[in-house]
């Protein structure tokens, strides 16, 4: 009886552990695949429509609402044509830029301020720590993206707006994150050394809080990177983004729903791009995160 | 029990109060509805007619105690589009937004516990690697946008489900989808990762020594002991929802809610409609907020004692 059940065993983890190694080997690896994808799309925001195929404005009203892998006088359109002619990959390369300017500053303008808040908040505790907690729920616990709608549509849809209230989404997850783990990294002993020496609580915050934080930050900025395009698709989409002839993602996504009943490429390929940038994002963050927790 | 309550109370008419004054500070002092609200050709008496019709040409101290003391008496102002009061047309979109959220939340509910515990219990398997990259790929994409494909495939070409508006219950199956499969992506990792915790826990290896089947197990020892994760996780989804998440959807799907009436109210720059519709989805935020505080409160004794 034992014997059977032993070669069983064996027989089906041999060959099992083959399939998993190589299941292993490229899981392990998938993780290149959504760096691949960034670096592609941070290369078309640097460059924008200079490496695009075709001028994202020309309009050809002769070779509109053409599908994705269509050919016309003007060449090969990969993802097709819009309503206007124009060819919908050079727009899709257009709008990276955008997309990720607008995403990356609101990005970094909502961590400044969540890493500073979540920082004081934990180190100096009492008063300070509740005004900045309680502020960062109320803040959560808001309908922001109906106020955000508000604030735009009052000051007129730009960039410049949507950078300025952008970060307010973002910036509570950073404090609340920052200050526990600053609330941690208190009561270790190099930072009681730190007091017991006489730093000043500015540097201390500066030169030893900051780089054993780094880790968690770089993980929710990357996280919250994706966070803030959706939400700038979002807003764009229900027309208080950017304003055309400016593009993004969020932007080509509401240009085409019009068409969804007979050119849906028009919304889905946008879409698509956008959906598989934040998924790397998502990704590489999860990733990232692991690793920093095996380390520890 | 009652003090808990009470702070709670306070804290959500705080955060009521603090939506109150974003609201009436972004409308008064940093934009100017009227010049937001007149044609681009109006001349400047034009315009401060209209500032003297909303009222925003009085001094600010006035301004304040007109809008406070009249949302205290339920009074949001005019519309302006609708010519009746701004709350009338909020009033009349709010079912049908209560509506698409509760069948928003079951289907994701639904879609994210099942899968959770499934794939938490078989931890690296098929079904997990299949129902996490899934659940990645539903939070990594725009829930307006995933409207729309589901919209492409089985309205368009299928022709099983309306495209948009609200006719019949066959209207809900599509925007509750896209909500479902969004939320529940977020509900699933929560879920999946908290059945997981508890499957090494001394009591589920006491059950399994037993002799107990592996379904009583998991359906009866593990759920229970997970349900107060699983219950609260859908509870701040469900505040999420009203946070904002629903007006794309309504907005894609026509449907008349206050996310749809909101957004034609910011078309038409009917300023009084666009306040009283965040306000009262403010409300709901914080209303939904207290009920998930209280419920976790009530659920979990351990948080009393601490």
């Amino acid at each position: 009886m034992s014997v059977v059940i032993e070669t069983r065993t064996q027989a089906t983890s041999t060959r099992g552990r083959r399939v998993r190694d190589i299941a292993h080997a490229i899981g392990s690896r998938s993780w290149l695949i959504w760096v691949a994808f960034l670096a592609f799309i941070v290369i078309c925001a640097v460059f924008g429509a200079k490496i695009a195929p075709h001028d994202p404005l020309e309009q050809s009203l002769l070779d509109r609402l053409k599908p994705p892998f269509s050919t016309t006088d003007n060449g090969f359109h990969f993802l097709g044509t819009d309503a206007l002619g124009r060819d919908l990959f050079s727009q899709v390369i257009k709008g990276a830029r955008l997309t990720v300017f607008i995403a990356t500053v609101s990005m970094l303008i909502g961590s400044v301020i969540g890493i500073s808040l979540g920082m004081a908040a934990g180190f100096y505790g009492g008063i300070v720590d509740r005004l900045i907690m309680r502020l960062a729920e109320a803040q959560t616990a808001m309908p922001m993206f109906l106020v955000a709608i508000l604030l735009i549509i009052l000051l007129g849809p730009n960039v410049i707006n949507l950078v300025l209230i952008l970060p307010t989404l973002v910036w509570p997850t950073f404090a609340r994150i920052v200050r526990a783990e600053t609330l941690r990294l208190r009561e270790t002993p190099f930072i009681e050394a730190a007091v017991a020496v006489g730093c000043t609580g500015r540097s201390i915050m500066w030169h030893h809080l900051r780089p054993n934080l780094l880790s968690r930050i770089v993980v929710l900025g990357v996280i919250s990177t994706g966070q803030v395009i959706l939400a700038e698709a979002g807003l764009s989409f229900l027309g208080a983004g950017v304003q055309p002839p400016d593009t993004t993602w969020g932007l080509l996504i509401a240009d085409g729903r019009q068409y969804l009943a007979t050119s849906w490429w028009l919304t889905i390929t946008p879409g698509i791009v956008l959906g598989l940038t934040v998924l790397s994002l998502n990704m590489l963050g999860r990733r990232y995160a692991n690793l920093a927790e095996a380390r520890r | 029990m009652l003090r808990f309550l009470v702070t709670r109370l306070r804290d959500g008419f705080v955060v009521l109060l603090l939506v109150l004054v974003v609201v009436f500070f972004l409308s008064s002092v940093v934009g100017d509805p009227a010049e937001a609200m007149a044609p681009a050709d109006s001349t400047p008496e034009q315009i401060q007619r209209l500032r003297e019709q909303l009222g925003t040409d009085k001094p600010l101290a006035e301004q304040a105690v007109d809008y406070f003391g009249g949302i205290a008496h339920g009074d949001f102002g005019e519309s302006l589009w609708q010519q009746r009061p701004a709350i009338d047309p909020v009033r009349e979109a709010l079912p049908a937004t209560i509506y698409l959220s509760i069948a928003g939340i079951v289907a994701a509910a639904i879609l994210g516990t099942v899968a959770g515990i499934i794939a938490g219990t078989r931890p690296n398997g098929i079904f997990d690697r299949v129902a996490n990259m899934i659940a990645m790929a539903g939070i990594s994409v725009p829930t307006f946008w995933l409207g729309m494909v589901l919209i492409v495939i089985f309205a368009v070409r299928l022709g099983w489900v309306p495209t948009s508006g609200n006719i019949g219950w066959k209207s809900i199956i599509l925007p509750a989808t896209a909500i479902g499969i969004e939320h529940g992506g977020r509900i699933f990792q929560l879920v999946r990762s908290g059945t997981f915790d508890e499957l090494n826990k001394p009591y589920v290896l006491v059950a399994r020594s037993k002799g107990l089947a592996g379904r009583v197990v998991v359906w009866k020892h593990i759920l229970r002991n997970a349900a107060v994760l699983i219950i609260t996780t859908i509870g701040w989804e469900y505040v999420r929802l009203w946070g904002g998440a629903m007006i794309a959807v309504e907005v894609v799907f026509a449907w008349p809610g206050i996310g749809q009436l909101v957004i034609n109210a910011a078309d038409r720059q009917d300023f009084p409609v666009l306040q009283a519709g965040i306000i009262v989805a403010g409300l709901f935020v914080v209303l939904s907020n207290l009920v998930v505080d209280t419920f976790y409160r009530v659920v979990d004794r351990r948080l009393q004692v601490a």
